[in-house]
């Protein structure tokens, strides 16, 4: 607190005082907040300027997506077969009839678990990668080097990763997609004997939800990289800060993946399924 | 001239400058001294804008650069080299793209012509047979030699060094600081030297300032620092563990 604001504090009422102190609890939370928009701001500023580094976005493609692949698709799998192994039993006490399982499950793949499980998944494996390696970069001063170069670390670093990640969690979530229907697919056959061509029916599918699916990969693929960036770029001191730094981004990506779904799905309800 | 003007500068709760002010001369080669975390990189990085100050003014020939914006900061940067403490060469590049880089980025050369030019600054500090390799192949004195000839690439009219020939051999410190001394006496470059060094600092400084609990202690040249009976400035040249200064 410098000696202006103590002279302030110190000049309010006791009841002022409280109020106040309530403020300095979301000061950290406003100042992070406007941080990561800053960061947004400028990426998306850089992504429109010449130069991109291309080949460093098909490096960063190459760790988001190639790296992440197995990873999401045995989540995934999993997942499927567990949501469908669950809601085939709820589902045969209580109605006792299968038949629309394919379509429904189906649907609910596009418009929620799909694109949200695989970014929740981002978030924790790119989400830390990004803000540990740019965290690295800011307390051994190489950013500060990039700064000296004439070269702005948000352009440099960020950008690449904000267009690899755009790519690659649209490719990603269709192939968790994929992989989650085709398990669910598995076990519903195998367990409820549903049949496949019966499973698989697309009857329940609308527009609305493969624009709400690409919405919202998109707004995750955007997410993720900033917020983890903006970690990375805030680390101060050692290998401590960096630390701190993998643990915000990780928080603060899976938050922001979980608000973000919780909009866009209300968006999607409002405009298209409502 | 560099003058630093009444500088405050906090992180979070900890004050680290406490209305620090500093006046470097033409060709001079300052060192700034203290003990670790005493802020002496943070006061030099203000010089530029790699820091910003809460107060104060920062004056380079006698136009204010304090609280300029990034680009504007561009045309410092070309004046002001600065060699970081930890070499800061990008892994991913070669000794060569690494020295090249400044050249690419603040004259717009060609990739051929920047090498060219850089090749020539390796062999500044004798790593010119090593161009082609990646700084990972090499230890810290050698990693830092690049450093130095990456902030020479660019010919700067002040040179800041942050702690030069920590954690390099003796023959290699001495290849450093004759090159300070070098480009002082030969380019009239200007060098702020942040050093722990005492070899270096009896050996090539004009003048040493001490800097301790965000403010100087001491300001002269280094024979001052033999003489003088501040009971700060004896334990830190002495390195007593016993006395007045907080470590």
């Amino acid at each position: 607190m410098t000696k202006h604001t103590q002279a302030y504090v110190a000049a309010l009422s006791p009841t002022q005082r409280r109020i106040a102190q309530l403020g300095v609890l979301f000061v950290p939370i406003v100042t992070q907040v406007t941080d990561i928009l800053r960061v947004g701001s400028l990426a998306f500023y850089y992504a429109f300027k010449k130069p991109i580094r291309w080949r460093e976005v098909v490096q960063q493609s190459f760790f988001i997506g190639n790296r992440s692949l197995a990873f999401v698709m045995i989540v995934l799998g999993f997942l499927g077969m567990i949501l469908i192994f669950q809601s085939g039993f709820q589902a045969k006490r209580i109605v006792g009839d299968l038949q629309g399982m394919g379509a429904l499950y189906l649907q609910l793949l596009f418009r929620e678990f799909a694109p949200t499980v695989t970014a929740l998944m981002l978030a924790t494996r790119v989400g830390t990668g990004i803000a540990a390696e740019i965290g690295s970069m800011v307390v051994t001063e190489q950013v500060d080097a990039l700064r000296m170069n004439n070269a702005e670390p948000i352009q440099y670093l960020v950008v690449p990763r904000l267009i690899a990640s755009i790519v690659m969690t649209f490719v990603l979530s269709c192939v968790a997609l994929c992989v989650a229907f085709g398990t669910g697919m598995f076990v519903a056959n195998t367990v409820f004997e549903v049949n496949v061509a019966t499973f698989y029916n697309t009857s329940l599918l609308e527009w609305g939800d493969l624009i709400i699916f690409s919405l919202k990969a998109l707004a995750y693929g955007i997410t993720i990289p900033i917020i983890a960036s903006q970690a990375g770029l805030s680390a101060f001191g050692g290998s401590e800060g960096v630390g701190t730094a993998t643990t915000m981004a990780v928080v603060n990506a899976s938050l922001a993946v979980t608000i973000l779904d919780f909009v866009l799905s209300g968006v999607g309800y409002i405009f298209f399924f409502s | 001239m560099i003058e630093f003007i009444d500088i405050h500068k906090a992180f979070g709760s900890k004050q680290v400058l406490r209305g620090v002010s500093l006046e470097v001369k033409k060709g001079e080669i300052m060192f700034i001294i203290g003990s670790s975390g005493a802020g002496k990189s943070v006061l030099v990085k203000h010089l530029v804008g790699l820091v910003r100050p809460d107060a104060g003014r920062v004056i380079l020939d006698g136009v204010e650069v304090t609280n300029l914006t990034e680009e504007e900061y561009y045309p410092i940067r070309k004046r002001c080299a600065m060699v970081f403490q930890n070499s800061t060469l990008f892994d991913s590049m070669t000794l060569l793209d690494n020295v090249a880089l400044p050249i690419r980025k603040h004259f717009k050369l060609s990739l051929a012509e920047a090498r060219s030019e850089a090749k020539a600054k390796l062999a500044l500090v004798n790593m010119d047979q090593h161009a082609e390799r990646y700084p990972a192949d090499f230890g810290d004195g050698m990693r830092k030699k690049v450093a130095i000839a990456r902030a020479l690439t660019l010919n700067p009219d002040f040179v800041i060094f942050d702690e030069p020939t920590t954690g390099i051999d003796p023959i290699s410190a001495n290849i450093v600081d004759r090159l300070i001394r070098d480009l002082s006496d030969r380019l009239g470059v200007t060098s702020i030297v942040v050093s722990h060094d005492l070899r270096s600092i009896f050996g090539v400084a004009d003048r040493v300032a001490m800097l301790y609990k965000g403010q100087f202690v001491l300001d002269g040249p280094p024979s001052l620092y033999r003489e003088t009976d501040n009971a700060i400035v004896q334990q830190f040249i002495n390195g007593r563990p016993q006395g007045p200064m907080e470590v």
